[in-house]
Parts: C-alpha cells; structure tokens; sequence
C-alpha cells in the first residue's frame, strides 16, 4: 500500500447498482504518486465504471473518490490534476492534432505556456510530425497517440488510460511504454485499464483484479501470480493432429485438449522438466509434435483464477 | 473555455462544406422560391393564363384580343369555340377563359369571363383586366355604348347623334381611381423573409447543437467532463456560436430580400438586428434542450424534424398566418415562428418599435434563455 502522503487517487468503499445488478460493490483502491495500478478482470467486471466514478464522471450510491484529496466531481484543482485517454478516439475529428491539443490544454485550464505544452505533449507521443494533419486522416496508431497526447497535455497528477494499446502497431505501443515509464518517473500516478497481459507484466506496479463489481484480488504482479499459481507453468503442447490416443499420456499431467483435440494445455509444477518428459514419451508413442511451450500464466488464467474458476 | 467551444463549433462548420451550403446556400433560395410566389400574389403581379373565343370575329374584337394579349404578356390563348375553351378552363390548361360575340359597341354583354371555381381569384383578375384594356384600347367603342345608355337621357337629336358618330377616335376617359404605390418594403416579401428565416435557423441550430450528442457517443464527454470550468462554459461556447451562426443566416437572407425586393433593411438595421439576435437565441435554445434530452443522434434526428416542421406549420412558416383559422393564430404565438415573423413585420414593413416589438423580442430571449437553462440542468445531471 503506497504511503498516505504520496496517495494521489484515494476510492473509499465505492458502490453503484444500475437496477439489480452491482456494477461496483464496496470497491476501496489507492494509487500513489508514481505508481502505475493495473485494473484488470473480465468485460462487464466494472473496470470502466471504477474509472468513471474514480474521476467523478459517475456518481455512487456510497463511498467517495477523491483526487489530491479533492472531489472531482465539484472541485476544479481536483478535475485539473486528472487526464483521461478513452478507449474511444476522444477528439475533434475535424481539426488537426494541435487545434485538438490547443482546445484541451485550455479546458483543463492551461493558460501560461499553452504553445509549449502542447509542444511536448507531441513530443512525448511522438506525434509531432503530425501536428498539422486532421484526426479525421490519421491512420488508427496515430490517433491513438493523438488521443494520449491530449490526456497529458496539462499535465495531469492522474492519468486513466482505458485500453490504450488496443489495436496498436509494435512502434505505437513502444512508444505509449516509454511514454508511461518518464511519467511514472516523474510522479505521476497512472490507473491502467488493460486486457494485454504484456502491458501488464511490463508496465503495472500493482494489479487489481475486478470480478462482478468487487476488488477480489490486489498486489504486486508477481505476488499475484506467485499466490495464484504458486511455481506452475502454462505447458501447451501443438499435435500434428487430432489424435485421441495422447490423452493417456497428457491426460494424467493435467492437461486438457481444445476443441479440435490438437492442443493441450495446463498448469503444471516444474513445467521444464515435465515438457522434456512429455516430448519424449510422445514422439516415443510416433507423436508428431508440432510446438511444445513453457510460459507463465497469463492475466486471463489470473483474472479466472480471481474469479473463484477452477484452477487445475 | 467559451471562446473554445466558438473555435471548435466556427471549424466544424467551415470544414463541412455540406453544412455551409446547407446554413448559408438554401435558405436565400428557399426563400426567393416561396417570397416570388406569394409576393407576387400580394402585390397585384398574378400571372394569369387565358383562353379567348372570338365568336364576335369583328375589327373591334381583333382590336381587344392584341391589347389583352399584350396586357397578358403572350399567355392569352385562342380557342376555335367554346366548348374547346369551356374544356380549357375546366381541366386547367387556362386559368380562365374569356367569350367575346355579337357587336361590341351595341351588344348589352358582349363578353363573358369563364370562372373555375378552384379559381375564382384568377377569373377576377381576367375580368378586370378585361374592363381595363377595353376602357385604354377601345375608347370609341366605349363611347358607343356610353352613348347608348345615355342618349335616352340626354334627348340628343339626331343630328347631335350624327356628329358623335363622325367624331375622330376619342380619348380615353379620365380614370376615376389613380394609384399611388407608397414607398416601403412588400409585407409578404417580409412575412417569407422571416418565416423561411426562422424555419432554417431551427434546422441549422439542431445540426450544430447535435454535436453534444455526437461528444457523448464518443467518449469525448468524458475528457470535456474534466475541463476546470464544468458543463456551463461548454454549452455556453455553443449557445454563443449558434446564436452568432443565426444572425450571419439571417443577415445573408434578409441580404438577398433587400437587393432582389428591396425591403427596407438599412433603414431599420437596429431593430432588425435585435430581432435577428433574438430569433437566433430562440432557436439555439430549443435545439440545445432538444439536443440534451436526447440520448442518440438518430433519436434527435427524429424528434427534432417532428418538432421543427410542427413549429413551423402552427408558426406561420408554411402558410401565412392571416389564412390560418383564429384558433391555430392563437396556437401560433406559443412557436417562436409567430413572434419573429411578427417582430420583423413591425420593424421593417411598419417601421416601428412599440410594445409589441419588445413583448416580441422578449418572448424569444425567454425561449433561448429557457431552453438554454433546462439543456444546462440535463446536462450537468447527466453522468456517464
């Protein structure tokens, strides 16, 4: 937990129902200057929701949120120390990515040094090269940085970033990477909304896992992953074909086919050894293995596992 | 931040040269359109179609086929009897139909006019048009039949009788009415100028103010949810700029009716601009209501074309309002409509501002300032 001083986004046993169904229930998260706080968990998990009312766009039916101890929801300074990058290209299509910059920076009430901010807010999304084209004739990456450019261009103590990576080229996303490294780096706190389990491996300093509208499950990736799933592995193991017989040999290791029987997987202890062991014992009963992988868990076997799913 | 809004809302518009034919291209041709057709009615310009059967086949009758002809402007066709042109004027091939038979000068009523009663307007139109190029083309025959009625009266003697006849053409007689046109601008020009005025400033209005929905759907409400001065400066940007698109409309339109019909603009430019403003405010603030309380973009489509054309049919922008029935009058002053086409009669046909220009001007800032205020609270409730 980060210390009371540096706390920069505080939510206080938020609840919220739309009709029967708790969208957020009892929810309490903190994020401390400089810490990047991935919310992840399965759609209709209340992620958004979480994200709306943590920057007052939502009201709840108990608890608060509170930015710079501020409510966003009334207070300016409160409202100001906040960027949000939607998932949706959330710009003015019909101007160009500076005309975009320029109207933002002057909403979140930038009036000193307008031109150079928004100066470096394409430079730190390396868009500027783009600055004088319509966001209506951008390709999908450059949007996407446009987008995040406007997120940053007051520079905000917050930033929520729903899904930024979505449906980005590897430079875009490098780019978004280097850009969430600095801004941690500087002090800024950073709510990540993300499904990429790389973004969240590389990017978030903890995790929180969301299942029907309630914080199951909280920490450090790797403590999350370790209470998880202790030291198991995924094995996926590729057949050449479908071949019903292997399942007296995979079987009994814990794994389970798909729908076209040709690959297996599961978590498994000592994952390296056992993968040896299984290539051997299949090409020995003539086999033909395709590709045989030893890789971590991944968010979705995390966020299932946060779920109450069956982990084997 | 309201200068903001004006940037983004003054871009939208200049890059969208759909919309800019739309808010600036349309309306003056609109208007020319509906200003030449009732205008022209107003002012005594009918264009009329005639049918003629000469069955009197004589010089006099040839003498005032050429003269209606001309009066008519070429439109005076002529028929070989008078069931062709009965069947003329009945399936309207000719607005109405004129019948000229035995002696002109003697015959008590050599001429009948042939009436649809679809369009009994047209027919008079014919008739006196008939009296008049008969009064200016044939004066003798006039005369003749003058003589006629009133020799019995006058006891003149054969001989006195004799000398008329032999007289040289007569001038025409002295015209017992003479006109005279007064200078000021043609109230149904006016009447067409405001009401096609306010009829477009609706549709305009809604299309920009349509744009809050489009900021909803894509997430951008989101970030403009966060600007440090809430909700009201945002609205407020675009209340500003619809208002200001407005008065440009109008300013163009009103343009077009003083150099094509020369209505008095120039001399009335402050109370016309008030008005203009006012009008301007009206429909920015119904479009904004209407624009807040919808949910999507195909429902405010929807909704505000329901609501615009209604306005406009009970306001006066379709049909004059003087046609409309007492009660659909009274209806009328509950639409903006009916207030700015009142307003700009007043100013630029009457010349005058009094109290009905300022209940006038009034009832229109309190439609803007009202729907303005509940588009604020819808907003400014609305969470996503």
């Amino acid at each position: 937990m980060p210390a009371e001083a540096a706390v920069v986004l505080r939510v206080n046993h938020a609840s919220r129902r739309y009709g029967g169904r708790a969208a957020l229930d009892d929810v309490s998260l903190e994020i401390a200057a400089g810490e990047v706080y991935a919310l992840i968990g399965r759609n209709g998990a209340g992620k958004s929701t979480l994200a709306k009312a943590a920057i007052g766009a939502l009201s709840l039916d108990t608890g608060e949120a509170r930015v710079l101890e501020g409510d966003p929801a009334r207070d300016p300074a409160a409202r100001r120390a906040i960027g949000v990058a939607p998932q949706e290209i959330a710009l003015y299509a019909h101007m160009t990515v500076a005309e975009n910059l320029h109207a933002f920076a002057t909403l979140a009430g930038v009036r000193a040094g307008r031109v150079e901010a928004v100066a470096e807010a394409m430079e730190e999304t390396a868009c500027a090269d783009r600055a004088r084209q319509r966001i209506d004739q951008l390709s999908g990456g450059w949007r996407r940085r446009a987008n995040l450019a406007a997120a940053i261009v007051h520079r905000p103590r917050l930033l929520v970033l729903d899904e930024p990576t979505e449906g980005l080229d590897a430079e875009t996303r490098l780019v978004l990477r280097r850009l969430i490294d600095r801004l941690r780096a500087r002090g800024a706190a950073i709510l990540l909304i993300s499904h990429d389990a790389e973004d969240v491996a590389a990017l978030a300093d903890r995790v929180g896992v969301l299942h029907a509208g309630r914080l199951v499950a909280e920490g450090a990736p790797d403590d999350l992953m370790r209470r998880a799933f202790g030291a198991r592995q995924a094995l996926t193991v590729r057949l050449g074909s479908h071949s019903p017989p292997a399942a007296a040999i995979l079987g009994p290791l814990g794994l389970s086919a798909d729908d076209d029987g040709t690959t297996w997987s599961g978590l498994v202890e000592d994952a390296p050894a056992r993968a040896l062991e299984v290539d051997q014992a299949l090409r020995t009963a003539s086999f033909r293995v395709r590709e045989l992988t030893v890789r971590p868990p991944g968010i979705d076997a995390l966020i299932g596992w946060a779920g109450g799913d069956a982990v084997p | 931040m309201i200068f903001v809004m004006l940037r983004v809302m003054a871009l939208g518009l200049w890059r969208d040269r759909a919309g800019l034919v739309l808010a600036f291209g349309l309306p003056p041709v609109v208007f020319i359109v509906f200003a030449s057709v009732f205008g022209a009615g107003a002012s005594g310009k009918l264009d009329v179609r005639a049918g003629i059967v000469d069955q009197a086949a004589s010089a006099q009758s040839r003498r005032l086929t050429t003269a209606l002809d001309r009066q008519l402007g070429g439109r005076l066709a002529a028929y070989h009897d008078a069931a062709a042109l009965k069947d003329a004027v009945a399936n309207g091939r000719v607005d109405a139909g004129l019948t000229l038979r035995g002696d002109l000068g003697v015959d008590p009523a050599p001429a009948t006019v042939l009436i649809h009663p679809g369009r009994r307007a047209a027919g008079e139109v014919l008739t006196a048009q008939v009296n008049a190029v008969a009064a200016r083309a044939l004066p003798d025959v006039m005369m003749q039949r003058e003589l006629q009625r009133l020799s019995p009266l006058l006891a003149l003697s054969r001989d006195q009788l004799g000398r008329l006849g032999a007289a040289p053409q007569p001038p025409p007689a002295a015209p017992f009415v003479t006109e005279e046109v007064l200078s000021g601008g043609d109230p149904i020009v006016i009447y067409y100028a405001g009401a096609v005025s306010i009829l477009f400033l609706m549709f305009s209005a809604m299309q920009g103010a349509m744009s809050l929905i489009d900021e909803r759907r894509s997430g951008m409400r989101l970030r403009l949810g966060l600007s440090v001065g809430g909700v009201a400066p945002l609205l407020g940007g675009r209340m500003l700029w619809l208002i200001g698109l407005g008065v440009a409309q109008a300013l163009l339109l009103f343009g077009v009716a003083t150099v094509v019909y020369r209505i008095p603009l120039l001399q009335s430019l402050g109370p016309w601009l008030v008005t203009a403003t006012c009008a301007a405010a009206a429909a920015a603030g119904i479009a904004l209501l209407l624009a807040a309380a919808c949910q999507t973009r195909e429902q405010a489509q929807t909704i505000s074309t329901f609501v615009i054309l209604i306005l406009a049919a009970v306001g006066g922008s379709m049909a004059p309002r003087f046609l409309m029935p007492a009660a659909l009058q009274a209806l009328g002053w509950l639409t903006p409509h009916a207030w700015v086409i009142e307003a700009y009669q007043a100013v630029l046909w009457r010349r005058i501002v009094d109290g009905q220009v300022l209940e006038a001007w009034l009832a229109l800032a309190g439609f803007g300032a009202t729907g303005f205020l509940a588009a604020l609270a819808i907003e400014g409730r609305r969470k996503l």
